[in-house]
């Protein structure tokens, strides 16, 4: 169920203003939030290397800004090498993690110069074999998570005993592993399964230290590191202090690295979107709004979130409601059966912490386009007319 | 960029200093970057793979040209695959008996970036009365052409590059049929050291096309991680083992000045190391 927020219809001042300039539905990425989120995740991970997992939000404003601050890549696709690439990103600086790949994929990733990728199993590692003495892999274990809500140890990884096997075979046929990675899922509510994870890898590690092979010297600890969507503050140190005590006990040789995606583009975007039209059904007021979840709120689809709203009124009554997307389709509905305000055509209604996985998996089904993206605090905004720090649209 | 990391290889790799960035582009899918730096002049980068660098050019440039024609004896016309910089070209205009050079190179826009920002490779080369640019690709035109080539040379990218179909059995059948009689075939091929199997396949198709191949090898200091090798087929069996003095005569007929070139090198960079043979099957 979506939290949602009645503030007084001056504070929506700000967003008015924005949409006037602008235009509705809009989405406002604010490059400042994700700084201070890159910069929060490091400072509770310190000594690992983030790698931004593009595919989260691949706006070219935020991996400029992540570029600038040092940060890594993780890339899954032909098409997010391609973004980078424009982006002038050193190849060195980034990690191609598609445990699937064609023939194809891999050789667009040399051509970029990005060398190192991700298997979990002995077919995918023998795609390899024609280009051997380039790369350097890393296996992807899986563990399975009870406590993410987006489970992606189900679709990709191997146990530790095909890992061992597949670590075999590669020795044999002369491909460099030289680590492991995993990912736990999204949104994970404690660091636990990471710990639990983080230790069977140093297990391995450890076993295969004495072996003919090249010791394995990078951990990947994969992403999945949570953001609120509920109004309550993530502390992001805490959650990573049993992370960085299991990382404590991993042999010096091994360098970590982290993917975050959703922890820093997740909280800098916000969505604005309008009411365009109103009924009555059933006894459920109805408010159709600009925008819906085959647009910026298809998250609530395939990302399984519910995202923070904030609307503007001073009207202190209390209805249910129904917030509906723009389409046709009956299942465009961004919030049901929820306690509204009376709401008037032309009212607001902002989405907050849609960075991750939002913008990024829209559609333009019933051929409406794609939602305008305008970026802010950055010296591009400025450009545009926008002053950093003139607009205040964090919600806490 | 200060710094520029070449990212051929995983776990190993040369880095340069960018003294001064003169350009980049993005021509298709390839990303190409040409600056200066204090130890090797101005560096050609195609998609993080140093291409050619203005102080060790002559050595892969030389050894890809002289070699055939020098072993040929009285080739007249030469046929370029690529080598879009001009060095080629310029090392085969050389040749006094040359008549007709074709050069096929598949981007236009590389020549032009490079006899702007390169001009020491081609030096005036482009301009030769004897030369005739053709821009295609290279496994297209000599499926086609109706041209017939005492030399043929392959100046490409790495396998996983634009350069792919140049290393495929295709190519050097299509090579063949351009041949004139006792005509020869000469390839970059990688420095086998690092790429092992590259040679390994390279081999296999060139022995099932030509009645005689081999690989000869020059030491070309920014292509990193050992000797590279340079691919050779012809029917002609004999070319191979020309006389060290019949090359000299020609050498000095030639009257071209060199700066790794000689009739001894050239007789003996066909002497391969141990683990190179063992890898051809010799």
């Amino acid at each position: 169920m979506n939290i949602i927020k009645v503030s007084s219809f001056d504070q929506g001042a700000g967003y008015r203003e924005l949409v006037l300039q602008h235009g509705s539905p809009l989405l406002v990425l604010d490059v400042q939030r994700a700084r201070e989120q890159y910069y929060a995740l490091q400072q509770a991970l310190p000594g690992v290397d983030l790698y931004y997992a593009v595919k989260s939000f691949p706006h070219p404003a935020l991996l400029s800004l992540l570029a600038d601050m040092g940060a890594g890549f993780d890339l899954a696709t032909s098409g997010e090498i391609d973004l980078v690439r424009d982006l002038r990103v050193t190849a060195r600086r980034t990690i191609h993690t598609h445990p699937i790949k064609r023939d194809q994929d891999i050789r667009d990733a040399l051509r970029f110069g990005c060398t190192t990728f991700v298997v979990d199993n002995t077919d995918e590692l023998l795609k390899f074999l024609p280009y051997k003495h380039r790369v350097g892999l890393l296996i992807r274990l899986s563990f399975r998570s009870q406590a993410a809500i987006v489970d992606l140890s189900k679709k990709f990884g191997c146990t530790v005993d095909d890992a061992a096997d597949t670590i075999a075979l590669a020795a044999r046929i002369g491909v460099h592993i030289k680590g492991l990675s995993f990912h736990v899922g999204s949104q994970c509510s404690n660091a636990q399964q990471q710990v639990k994870a983080i230790e069977t890898c140093n297990t391995l590690i450890r076993r295969c230290c004495g072996a003919d092979t090249a010791p394995l010297n990078i951990l990947d600890i994969g992403g999945g590191f949570p953001v609120a969507y509920d109004n309550r503050p993530v502390d992001i140190d805490g959650y990573c202090a049993p992370i960085r005590d299991a990382l404590a006990a991993l042999p010096k040789h091994v360098s970590v690295i982290a993917e975050p995606g959703r922890f820093i583009s997740g909280p800098a975007m916000t969505c604005i979107a309008t009411v365009i039209g109103k009924a009555v059904r059933s006894g459920l007021r109805w408010y159709y709004l600009d925008e819906g979840v085959y647009s910026a709120f298809s998250g609530q689809i395939f990302d399984h979130v519910r995202y923070p709203l904030e609307i503007f009124s001073d009207d202190e009554r209390r209805v249910r409601g129904v917030l509906a997307g723009p389409t046709c389709d009956s299942i465009d509905l961004v919030a049901e059966d929820v306690p509204l305000p009376e709401l008037q055509l032309g009212d607001l209604v902002v989405g907050h912490m849609m960075g991750a996985y939002t913008a990024a998996t829209a559609t333009q089904f019933n051929s409406l386009p794609k939602t305008k993206i305008v970026v802010v605090n950055s010296a591009a905004a400025v450009v545009l007319g926008i002053p950093a720090g003139k607009l205040r649209l964090r919600n806490r | 960029m200060h710094e520029f990391s070449e990212t051929l290889y995983d776990g190993y790799g040369q880095q340069f200093r960018v003294d001064e960035l003169l350009y980049e582009v993005k021509t298709g899918h390839q990303h190409l970057i040409i600056f200066r730096n204090a130890a090797f002049g101005r560096v050609l980068v195609l998609d993080g793979i140093v291409q050619t660098t203005e102080k060790d050019e002559f050595i892969y440039h030389e050894m890809l040209t002289h070699v055939p024609i020098l072993a040929h004896g009285h080739a007249k016309r030469v046929l370029i695959v690529g080598g879009g910089d001009g060095g080629m070209l310029r090392e085969v205009t050389r040749h006094q008996q040359v008549t007709h050079i074709t050069q096929v190179e598949i981007d236009q826009q590389v020549i032009d970036m490079c006899r702007r920002y390169l001009p020491n490779h081609s030096r005036g080369a482009f301009d030769d009365p004897r030369v005739t640019i053709v821009i295609n690709d290279g496994l297209k035109y000599v499926r086609h052409t109706q041209d017939r080539f005492d030399v043929i040379i392959s100046d490409s990218t790495d396998p996983i590059g634009p350069g792919q179909a140049l290393f495929q059995e295709d190519f050097y059948a299509a090579c063949k049929r351009c041949l004139a009689p006792g005509g020869i075939l000469v390839t970059q091929n990688g420095v086998p050291f690092m790429l092992l199997d590259e040679i390994e396949t390279t081999a296999r198709r060139l022995s099932r096309v030509f009645d005689d191949w081999h690989f000869y090898s020059a030491a070309v200091p920014t292509y990193i991680g050992g000797i590279m090798t340079f691919g050779w087929g012809t029917d002609d069996k004999a070319l191979r083992h020309t006389d060290i003095h019949i090359l000299k005569e020609r050498f000095a007929a030639a009257e071209i000045k060199t700066g790794y070139y000689t009739p001894e090198i050239h007789n003996a960079s066909f002497a391969l190391p141990r683990y190179i043979l063992e890898a051809i099957g010799k």
